[in-house]
């Protein structure tokens, strides 16, 4: 039972399998993008005030009753709402994302500044977590009773841990006491550890859990005991079979963690003074900057579609089983 | 020796003269000035300044855009204004070189320095001025700060090269006081000329450092004005400043930003909060400058136009309920001297009337039952007619700091034992002006900067009660009193400052008297930096730092 000798009509329906599974994904991430984009233009208009000052420069601007409807005319906010939503959602299908209400700058130009620190941030905090949370899981396993106790409640400590009051406890100890790491986020990559390890450390906790269990339960396993009868060593077992199983949740979990990285940066990204989609997805709520609060959204909710259709395709890797099915 | 920098001198008599003709002489108050005593050592040339806001990145480094106070911060660097502050609080020419005005008040002669270039090379005259002007009165500009400034001026003429004549729609007596404001300063009309995004991103000025680069939500980056020569020479040094260059950061977390001086990353930062101003005392390596802003004092409004609050003996009794003494001793470590004046300490012209702000429980509880208000529910608060004695107040989390925030809590205890039900909403800034446009509030805390004591007609009179198109009113205790209006009209034109002075005074003591307002203390502006950094203290009219005899030692 080769698979290179995968004939015609075999091809055929995985073929198919796959086109249904793109187009299914494909709809869906459509779908929530129109829904963030609808809430978002609902939501935002619910708070008080006029989107006009917005634009004159913010709530309690004293702008002359000229200059506030000249804005109105050239934003469309003289619209009425229908109208208004309807073409901001053909301008975003179209791929116009308008202009900042705040920065007076296209919303495109903008991201486009924003969103590679942020990438930065996200990839490295979640390659950290995957690291200590596999660290963790083979050391524990491999230490008894003992080992996977401390383990367990490291991981709940760590996982149960608010952004902000870590990045305060780590600024404090390496960066007041010690003296080792710049308390804000400098153009030298030692600016990047304390922010990267503030967001890993949680979750590193929540995937580490998983991931232990997932792993001892493999380690009992029939496949794990055929292994150790073919004289397999035991770290040889961990590493080769286990570990396989072990990151299977992991990788599921990644899309949603992916999710919560990015709004871990919000917070992460204010406290460090770090540049990114974050902490400006934060000043343009306050600004009531729609448009800029509208592409963050979207392009988070992009990422986040995107993240879990590749975690969705690293599972199936990972796990033949998930094809069979 | 001198660690203030004086910006004008005794030499400079003429140009002192004709202030102390302008404004009442002998009041000046202290004013900025380092906690430590004399820094010793000569002056280094050389090296990067890190400064760290915990402000909003402004949207538009121009001023007269919009026009709010993390815009004068950081323009001061690179700005100049027509008049400003010396070192004891005088109002002195500073790009301006003297004016006079009309019998009748409504023709203003300005006449401008010579000899004074921006650093694009465009020189400084009558008609850059005039552009100036023309650009914060455009409404394409879409300033607010500067626009009101300026809204008197009718017309202008350039007479000659050196002369500019306003002429106004009504006197004002409080125009070169506003001359004196950032929002109002000086740029080169070249520079003007360009799109508002590149004026945004890098205005030119006259001052002694200019914008290089702006990196957004990372920093601004201003470097030395080679060829800076100061419009008024002072008791500092001659030429361009000691520092090569200043990095303008943007660190909102108050414990990060005191984090990153404390480790050396910054040396200066703002906003800094009473808990490490205390902290910082007990250091040696951080230094701490006070420097109260002008204009309003932070004070609390006792909405006036609608119940419990239309009835002036329950306001009263509410000034007599509340503890504010013992709650600011205990949350600001002696970082905020009270008020008991509706303007900033820096103004000169304040007036305090301590006496009628006692904390005093039984005069509260005696006026409240003669008021009507002698029933009490049974939560303890005191009812009339079937109705709680409630008293709604939004607080903007934007505006007021943590402190301010356990603050008006604290109030809201003490106010709870004679009987009032203190309602604190905490909102955003849209929300919270939201609620003011509604008039869904009793009580209220709003800050006003604003050069000279013209902020009381701002906040006083009854014709801002009127809303903007934008809803906003700025008299939030709505008084709307005739004799009042009266008083501030007269003192807004009048040309004698001695009767100035007297109706200014007078207004404050009707506001004080009529219970409209509790003052607080004065609008907080501290700054921690490092001792490495000397020569701090020198600000401008509105208290924002410049850094032109600042160096750091090595």
């Amino acid at each position: 039972m080769s698979t290179s000798t995968i004939s015609r009509q075999r091809l055929a329906p995985i073929l198919g399998r796959t086109a249904r599974w793109v187009l299914g994904k494909l709809g869906g991430g459509i779908f929530v993008l129109w829904a963030v984009a609808t809430a978002i233009f609902f939501g935002i208009r619910m708070i008080p005030g006029d989107p006009a000052e917005a634009i004159m420069g913010g709530p309690g601007s004293q702008a002359s009753a000229e200059a506030l409807a000249a804005a109105r005319a050239e934003y469309g906010l003289d619209q009425p709402l229908y109208v208004q939503y309807f073409s901001q959602l053909w301008r975003l299908a179209t791929g116009d994302m308008g202009t900042s209400y705040s920065l007076k700058t296209p919303v495109a130009e903008v991201l486009g500044e924003l969103i590679p620190p942020t990438l930065v941030l996200a990839v490295l905090a979640l390659v950290v977590a995957w690291a200590l949370a596999l660290v963790l899981a083979v050391l524990s396993t491999r230490s008894g009773a003992v080992g996977t106790a401390i383990a367990s409640g490291l991981e709940i400590v760590s996982a149960a841990v608010p952004h902000f009051w870590l990045a305060s406890v780590l600024i404090m100890l390496f960066a007041t006491a010690l003296g080792w790491l710049p308390p804000v986020s400098t153009s030298t990559p030692a600016g990047l550890v304390l922010p990267v390890i503030t967001l890993a450390l949680p979750l590193a906790g929540f995937l580490g859990q998983v991931m232990r269990d997932t792993m001892a339960r493999a380690q009992r396993s029939a496949f794990a005991l055929s292994a150790r009868a073919r004289g397999e060593s035991e770290i040889g077992v961990l590493l080769r079979h286990s570990l396989r199983h072990a990151a299977l949740p992991g990788i599921a979990l990644s899309g949603w963690a992916f999710g919560s990285l990015l709004s871990g940066a919000v917070v992460v990204e204010s406290i460090f003074a770090r540049p990114g989609l974050g902490r400006s997805l934060l000043s343009a709520v306050t600004a009531r900057d729609i448009p800029l609060v509208t592409g963050v959204a979207l392009i988070s909710a992009a990422a986040y579609v995107v993240i879990m259709a590749l975690s969705d395709i690293a599972e199936r890797l990972a796990d033949p089983r998930i094809q069979a099915s | 020796m001198n660690y203030v920098r004086p910006k004008a001198t005794r030499l400079f008599s003429a140009a002192a003269a004709v202030a102390a003709a302008l404004v009442l002489a002998g009041c000046a108050p202290a004013s900025p000035a380092p906690e430590s005593g004399s820094e010793a050592g000569t002056p280094v040339t050389g090296g990067t300044l890190v400064y760290a806001s915990g402000d909003a990145e402004p949207t538009c480094l121009d001023p007269h855009v919009g026009g709010n106070y993390p815009q004068a911060l950081v323009a001061s660097q690179y700005l100049e204004t027509l008049y400003t502050k010396d070192a004891s609080g005088q109002l002195i020419p500073w790009l301006a070189e003297d004016s006079t005005v009309s019998e009748d008040g409504l023709l203003r002669t300005l006449k401008i320095r010579e000899g004074i270039s921006f650093t694009d090379g465009t020189a400084l005259d009558a008609a850059a001025v005039k552009a100036n002007f023309e650009h914060l009165l455009d409404p394409e500009t879409a300033s607010s700060t500067g626009f009101l400034a300026l809204g008197k001026i009718a017309s202008m003429k350039v007479v000659n090269t050196t002369t500019l004549e306003l002429t106004l729609s009504t006197p004002d007596s409080s125009l070169l006081e506003s001359f004196s404001m950032p929002w109002v300063a000086i740029e080169s009309p070249t520079a003007l000329k360009r799109s508002q995004e590149d004026n945004c991103a890098a205005p030119v000025g006259t001052g002694p450092f200019k914008v290089e680069s702006w990196k957004k939500q990372d920093a601004v980056n201003l470097v030395r004005n080679a060829d800076y020569v100061q419009p008024v020479a002072t008791e500092g040094h001659d030429g361009a400043a000691y520092l090569d260059a200043i990095t303008w950061r943007f660190i909102p977390e108050a414990a990060t930003r005191y984090a990153a001086l404390q480790s050396g990353e910054v040396q200066i930062i703002d906003n800094a909060q009473p808990d490490t101003i205390a902290a910082a005392a007990k250091t040696q390596t951080i230094k701490h400058l006070d420097a109260p802003r002008p204009g309003a004092s932070n004070r609390i409004e006792l909405n006036s136009s609608k119940a419990p609050f239309n009835d002036a003996s329950v306001r009263e009794a509410f000034i007599h309920a509340v503890n504010v003494d013992a709650s600011i001793d205990s949350l600001f470590f002696g970082t905020a001297p009270r008020s008991y004046s509706p303007l900033s300490s820096a103004e000169p012209l304040a007036y305090s009337a301590e006496s009628l702000f006692a904390y005093d429980p039984a005069k509260a509880s005696e006026l409240l039952d003669a008021a009507g208000w002698s029933e009490r529910d049974a939560e303890g608060y005191r009812v009339k007619d079937g109705t709680r004695l409630t008293l709604t107040f939004p607080v903007s989390t934007s505006q007021s700091i943590p402190a301010e925030q356990s603050l008006f809590e604290q109030l809201q205890a003490t106010a709870k034992e004679s009987g009032f039900d203190v309602k604190i909403k905490l909102l955003d800034l849209s929300s919270w002006y939201g609620e003011l446009f509604k008039n869904d509030y009793n009580l209220v805390s709003a800050p006003y900067t604003k050069v000279g004591p013209s902020v009381l007609s701002v906040l006083f009179h009854s014709d801002s009660t009127i809303p903007a198109p934008s809803g906003y009113f700025a008299n939030l205790s709505q008084v709307k009193d005739p004799s009042l209006d009266a008083l501030l009209d007269t003192a807004g034109s009048t040309k004698d400052e001695a009767e100035r002075k007297d109706l200014y005074s007078q207004a404050q003591k009707k506001v004080l008297e009529g219970y409209y307002l509790l003052p607080l203390y004065d609008q907080q502006n501290h700054f921690l930096y490092s001792e490495k950094l000397r020569n701090v203290g020198a600000t401008t009219a509105v208290a924002t730092p410049t850094f032109f005899d600042s160096w750091l030692a090595n």
